[in-house]
């Protein structure tokens, strides 16, 4: 290929010139191609980051706090998310320069009806409803959900069935035929739409979560919960500060309060 | 008997192909490839299940550190009516208007020289007071680019020098930190995809380590709150539905 075949046409005559093969050696082309190469592969970023939208209240303080709308407490579920501390003490405790995401919830009222601190101002220690969970991912062979994933999914089940019902109808090609792209855009379309009002469906039980976290929380713990949110089909869901009892229940869980 | 003559064959590898070969793939990362800007901090992002891409123009990064510190990249249309150069500019003018607004008694003020500096950088992040100095830097070129790099990565040994944008905890409509100046000058850009993008949401960008505790980004949030910039996305890398 490298080579230019000189074949002269004449014959016979008397200075006839030898056939020569004129060969172009392409190694350092080649070389030279391959450092380029490394350099732009190494220089390039392939993976585009994703990202997760996110919508908060405005801090406007609220004057007329009757029109607050307030999450009834057979509704509410309360996680709490917070970094793995050292024993007996609020220091956190990271692992291979990693900090260890810890998880707690309660549902309803903190404290349930009778309230963590009683009339007496004392703490009751049986009335914590504190309850620890994990970050877990459903299992890789039945698929059933476990940690904080399995009580959301517990909670939101009414959602979650009538999604799971769309979604069949959805490959069943209930939306439209899933055959060319087009009809693929129009039916995710249509389903994104019908899920949506699923998610909003006032009449089916669904729970208002509050996503709670002390200060020592990571930053990747909070995308955990808030991925979560997005799996299970949550529509209502808010960032909240820590209250003082939240504080303490989750210090009387630790049993860092003197009985 | 005669011996067995080997033919002698000739060693000449034909490298044609294999240049060919090369020459696509060289082609194929120069077309597809994005160079990595260059970032004051190192950070890795948190997966998430999530699977909305990351803008490629017309967006604001926010850049947070794990001990809170903040750079701003601004990223404007590729057309040159709404350049990177030009929106810079115009964003120093305006966040220096807001900040002297407020800081009656010590205002800034930037040359042409200083402002046209700015235009150039990718991200930035040093407080107002000393912007006219770190400016200084980088009119001079190559050799004040290795200070300004010092400067940000904290290796300068100089105490006066800080890196990141100041924000504070303690902040109202009236007393803003200096962060949400830069992000209200921001959200006044002339580029009106940039601010439609920033209206709802996916024009603001929130680049943390996973490992950075949630009072900084408590805070970052805090401050966009405020502003009533209630809409952002946080970057994150890419995370199996299953796991």
């Amino acid at each position: 290929m490298a080579e230019i075949q000189q074949n002269d046409a004449g014959g016979g005559k008397k200075g006839r010139q030898k056939k020569m093969a004129i060969r172009v050696d392409f190694t350092p082309m080649v070389d030279m191609n391959m450092l380029l190469i490394t350099f732009f592969m190494l220089c390039t970023t392939m993976i585009k980051s994703q990202t997760l939208t996110i919508a908060l209240p405005t801090n406007e303080k609220i004057e007329n706090k009757e029109n607050l709308n307030q999450a009834s407490a057979e509704d509410a579920v309360t996680i709490i998310l917070d970094a793995k501390r050292k024993a007996g003490s609020s220091e956190v405790d990271s692992v291979n320069g990693k900090v260890v995401p810890v998880v707690y919830y309660y549902e309803g009222k903190p404290g349930g009806d009778e309230g963590i601190i009683g009339a007496d101002g004392k703490i009751h220690h049986e009335n914590n409803n504190l309850k620890e969970s994990a970050f877990l991912s459903s299992d890789a062979k039945t698929g059933t959900a476990r940690g904080i994933r399995e009580l959301i999914q517990k909670r939101n089940k009414a959602v979650l069935e009538k999604i799971t019902e769309l979604k069949k109808k959805y490959e069943n090609g209930g939306f439209g035929s899933l055959e060319t792209k087009e009809g693929r855009e129009k039916a995710q379309e249509a389903y994104n739409k019908a899920a949506s009002e699923i998610r909003r469906d006032s009449t089916l039980a669904k729970p208002v979560i509050i996503i709670k976290s002390t200060p020592n929380a990571s930053y990747e713990s909070l995308i955990n919960v808030l991925d979560e949110m997005q799996i299970n089909q949550i529509a209502k869901y808010q960032i909240d500060n820590m209250t003082q009892i939240d504080s303490v229940m989750v210090l009387d869980y630790r049993g860092m309060l003197n009985k | 008997m005669g011996r067995v003559k080997i033919a002698k064959k000739s060693t000449f590898i034909d490298m044609t192909a294999m240049s060919d070969v090369t020459v696509l793939l060289l082609t194929f990362f120069m077309l597809t490839s994005t160079f990595l800007s260059k970032e004051p901090t190192t950070v890795i992002t948190p997966p998430s299940v999530s699977e909305d891409k990351v803008q490629e123009t017309n967006y604001v990064q926010v850049l947070v550190s794990p001990k809170g510190q903040i750079w701003l990249t601004m990223n404007n249309d590729t057309s040159a009516d709404y350049s990177n150069e030009k929106m810079k500019m115009a964003l120093l003018d305006k966040v220096t208007e807001i900040y002297n607004e407020q800081h009656k008694n010590k205002p800034v003020k930037f040359t042409d020289q200083q402002k046209y500096a700015f235009s150039k950088l990718g991200s930035f992040g040093v407080p107002m007071s000393q912007m006219g100095e770190f400016l200084n830097l980088a009119i001079k070129g190559q050799e004040g680019q290795t200070d300004m790099d010092k400067w940000l990565d904290g290796t300068d040994n100089n105490p006066n020098h800080i890196s990141g944008i100041p924000i504070s905890k303690e902040q109202d409509e009236n007393h803003l930190s200096e962060f949400q100046m830069w992000m209200k000058a921001m959200r006044q850009t002339d580029n009106p995809k940039l601010a439609e993008k920033i209206k709802d949401g996916s024009g603001v960008a929130i680049k943390a380590d996973q490992n950075t505790s949630f009072e900084v980004i408590h805070t970052v949030m805090d401050n966009l709150q405020t502003i009533r910039m209630n809409k952002f996305t946080f970057l994150t890398a890419l995370k199996g539905a299953s796991e």
